[in-house]
């Protein structure tokens, strides 16, 4: 096939090609090579990969479907690619935002310094769904928070990348990341081997030592053990996945109790033994129904006691949700700069927060050209899309914006960048976003690269696999300079 | 190990072990119909009484006819001892603790499910393919017991599904050789004897035993001989007796066993004072009924010591069906 030909590259920056349809340095093997391949070929190849798919189980899960609970996670063979350079850049932009957002949150839940200082409002904590009184005064080790973060990152017409937004409650995608690399060593290791791709595979083991180091136990290996809400949440699979990997236990809250000394135990077969660490996912609200919601199921009467008297560690930190809110996001390059004395290396995309007065008034008399936000939702619910709704929604939209300005911020609508991506037989642009994920705790780590979404539908915006988007392998590949003449 | 993992563990081998043996049971069925004059009589619903499932069977179809009951037993989800129940349940299950078996177990578990959901209609509406579907089912499952025996570590999560699978599978070699008395031969005629012995040795072969009886037994296939081989046999790896040390050797790794262990030799006491010669059909059924009920109860013993222990505040009621419950 000749893809410089076949593809037409659309008015948004395109990740594989150049204005002129020649390939970006750090891709041009991998043009070369789907070049070379005969028509058809890449439709077969995409074939077994989905067999391959469907028979290593690979899934998420989606509610709605009683029996069938598992779909086929929706994977585009054709690979997302980066140079070195530009990603050792982005990945200092990252760990620099993470160790800013995690002394926020310290600070948040204890002196508030940046409160007193004038640099944050209060009324956003007020307001803050995810501000957990129950965390005032605490600590953690290393004073860290966010263990596990990920960053969604999008790239505008003009090549900037920026943060679109953070996620530091219980992110997903890693293990989609790992998986997505094993299909693509399986389906071009032709071209993987003369590419100088980095590897991802480090993640579980970095994660483990992350966990680990949480351990209110110093001296002997410690029990960590992986918090599902179990089977029927969508991230089951990943669930199950990181703890396999990590040889860590994958356990339900049921699993778990809290004795009178506040030490954890799970509920084994000879009796009880202890845990030092857990790697949660499930929510805050979830997670005890001492302390929050009483009536929840999930959870482990007593986790917060015994967390708060440091004798288990927990990843990521009840409260650290916190610096998840739409509206915290838009401080933080102010963020970066009170605590770090620095100037943010990755810019976040410009926002309007709607309790403020004067930008309100912008949002509500520009609807048409913005995307609206709710402060805490995930996975893109109850966002608007301004400029691809009808007259009436953004109507009904700005009637709730009005009802409840601190939940709302809006952002120019971006044109996101887009990579080449299988459809039928063809290569058509799709819009994708990057999420990388940071691992915090005695040191920081960010993984390579990270999990590239894509949104399979022409035009679409919306990459969240729970709607109808998929993915791609992620390279980040070193080409040594070789396309930056001196 | 958690109690969770452990029950979801022994579970999961059983819904596999049946699934197994419903197809072997269904596939034998099939195959001694063609052997059977015209005037013997068959009735396709005492497979429902084997498998201990009449009377729901009853609450959902209104004819016992063969197509209603292999719709019943290979496909209607409704029925949670169906071949795609099973299959589905035990591939639930191994999502549960994907993260402690070999890799290739989950994903053969799931190809299995895969093949079932596409292909039970199959099995269930046409005997021509009902064999083979069948099979593969057999096939698959040995691949998967093959897989844990030669490609993990022999460890308590090991035991465990070994526990289960020798659990089901007592249990449903007496359900096998039950089988029996769903034919009602005909009183008088000269082919009365070598179709009694064509029976015996289809039981045999539902179990995959016959070549193995044939070497260790006899030549001829007679109703006690076959009888005191399923059930007393120390070497065949399908015969209750060999179950029953298959358990008692599971126990005696697991902590705790004193109370599972005691049961467990009471039910190898009475097996082995059971006297097979000579037997009425009727007082046949009676004698499996008490080794079905002899297995529910180690099966009850086991959940109380190891999996209910720490849940107390969970009530005990199992999953699905209990054997002879």
């Amino acid at each position: 096939m000749n893809i410089s030909h076949e593809y037409s590259v659309s008015e948004a920056y395109d990740e594989l090609l150049e204005p002129g349809g020649q390939p970006r340095c750090a891709a041009r093997a991998l043009f070369h090579y789907l070049n070379t391949l005969q028509p058809g070929e890449l439709e077969a190849r995409r074939q077994s990969v989905d067999a391959a798919i469907m028979t290593m189980g690979i899934t998420f899960t989606v509610y709605s479907e009683a029996g069938n609970i598992d779909r086929a996670w929706p994977f585009d063979i054709i690979p997302r690619v980066m140079a070195k350079t530009e990603w050792m850049r982005i990945e200092e932009g990252l760990k620099q935002r993470l160790t800013a957002l995690n002394l926020f949150i310290n600070d948040l839940y204890n002196e508030q310094r940046i409160v007193k200082d004038g640099v944050f409002p209060l009324e956003v904590i007020a307001g803050s769904r995810n501000f957990r009184q129950q965390c005032v005064g605490i600590t953690p080790r290393f004073g860290v928070w966010a263990h596990i973060s990920g960053t969604d990152l999008v790239r505008d017409k003009d090549g900037t990348v920026y943060v679109l937004e953070d996620n530091l409650r219980v992110p997903s995608g890693v293990s989609y990341m790992l998986e997505n690399r094993q299909l693509t060593k399986r389906l071009f290791p032709e071209v993987f081997e003369v590419c100088n791709v980095l590897p991802v595979d480090d993640y579980p083991v970095q994660l483990y030592d992350t966990l680990a180091a949480l351990s209110p136990r110093d001296d002997e290996r410690p029990v960590v053990a992986v918090l599902t809400p179990g089977i029927y949440n969508s991230a089951y699979f990943e669930h199950s996945y990181l703890a396999q990997r990590m040889g860590a236990f994958l356990v339900e809250g049921s699993d778990l109790m809290v004795d009178a000394d506040d030490r954890v135990y799970m509920k084994t077969v000879s009796g009880p033994r202890r845990v030092d660490v857990i790697y949660r996912r499930i929510d805050d609200d979830f997670l005890d129904p001492e302390v929050f919601r009483p009536d929840s199921a999930l959870g482990v009467p007593g986790l917060m006691r015994a967390w708060r008297n440091g004798k288990v560690g927990i990843a990521n930190a009840p409260g650290s949700g916190v610096a998840d809110d739409k509206v915290v996001y838009a401080y933080v390059p102010k963020i970066i700069r009170y605590y770090l004395d620095q100037d943010p290396i990755i810019p976040n995309v410009p926002s309007y927060l709607c309790m403020a007065e004067k930008e309100r008034g912008y949002v509500l008399a520009n609807l048409d050209k913005l995307v609206v936000k709710p402060a805490n939702e995930s996975g893109g619910y109850g966002m608007i899309i301004g400029p691809r709704a009808s007259p009436e929604e953004r109507a009904a939209f700005a009637d709730l914006i009005r009802a409840n300005p601190r939940n709302y911020m809006a952002q120019p609508t971006l044109s996101i960048s887009t990579a080449p991506t299988l459809t039928g037989d063809c290569l058509a642009p799709r819009h994708l976003d990057l999420r990388p994920f940071v691992l915090q705790s005695s040191r920081l780590h960010a993984t390579t690269g990270g999990l590239t979404r894509v949104a399979l539908k022409a035009g679409s915006l919306v990459v969240n696999s729970s709607q109808g988007g998929g993915s791609k392998d992620t390279w980040i590949v070193d080409t040594e300079d070789s396309c930056y003449p001196a | 190990m958690l109690s969770r993992v452990a029950e979801n563990l022994y579970w999961m081998a059983r819904y596999l072990e049946r699934a197994e043996n419903t197809a072997r049971l269904i596939n034998t069925t099939t195959d001694v119909l063609l052997d059977l004059p015209r005037d013997a009589s068959f009735g396709w619903d005492i497979l429902l009484k084997l498998v201990g499932l009449d009377e729901f069977f009853e609450e959902h179809y209104r004819e016992a006819n063969e197509s209603n009951i292999l719709h019943f037993l290979i496909q209607d989800e409704r029925n949670p001892s169906a071949i795609v129940s099973c299959i589905r349940r035990a591939r639930e299950n191994s999502r549960t603790f994907r993260e402690i078996l070999p890799k290739e177990f989950w994903e053969r578990v799931n190809g299995l499910h895969l093949y079932v959901q596409g292909l039970a209609s199959r099995a269930a509406q046409n005997r021509a393919q009902r064999y083979e579907v069948l099979n593969q089912i057999v096939e698959r499952n040995q691949s998967l017991a093959g897989l844990l025996i030669s490609c993990m570590s022999h460890d308590l999560v090991y035991e465990f599904i070994r526990l289960g699978r020798n659990i089901e599978r007592a249990d449903m070699t007496t359900r096998i050789v039950d089988i029996n008395a769903a034919v009602l031969l005909p009183r008088k005629g000269s082919s009365l004897e070598p179709l009694q012995e064509r029976l015996w040795m289809s039981v045999l072969e539902a179990l995959s035993a016959y070549q193995m009886y044939r070497r260790h037994v006899d030549v001829h296939v007679s109703g006690h001989a076959v009888l005191n081989y399923l059930l007393l046999d120390q070497h065949f790896p399908r015969t209750v007796c060999h179950c029953l040390s298959e358990i008692e050797e599971c126990l005696a790794t697991l902590p705790n066993n004193t109370e599972v262990m005691k049961v467990t030799r009471r039910a190898w006491r009475r097996l082995k004072g059971l006297r097979w010669e000579g037997l009425a059909s009727a007082v046949l059924h009676e004698y499996l009924d008490q080794v079905q009920a002899d297995l529910g109860a180690i099966h009850v013993a086991v959940s109380n010591q190891y999996f209910y222990f720490y849940m107390r505040q969970k009530e005990a009621t199992p999953p699905v069906r209990v054997v002879n419950e």
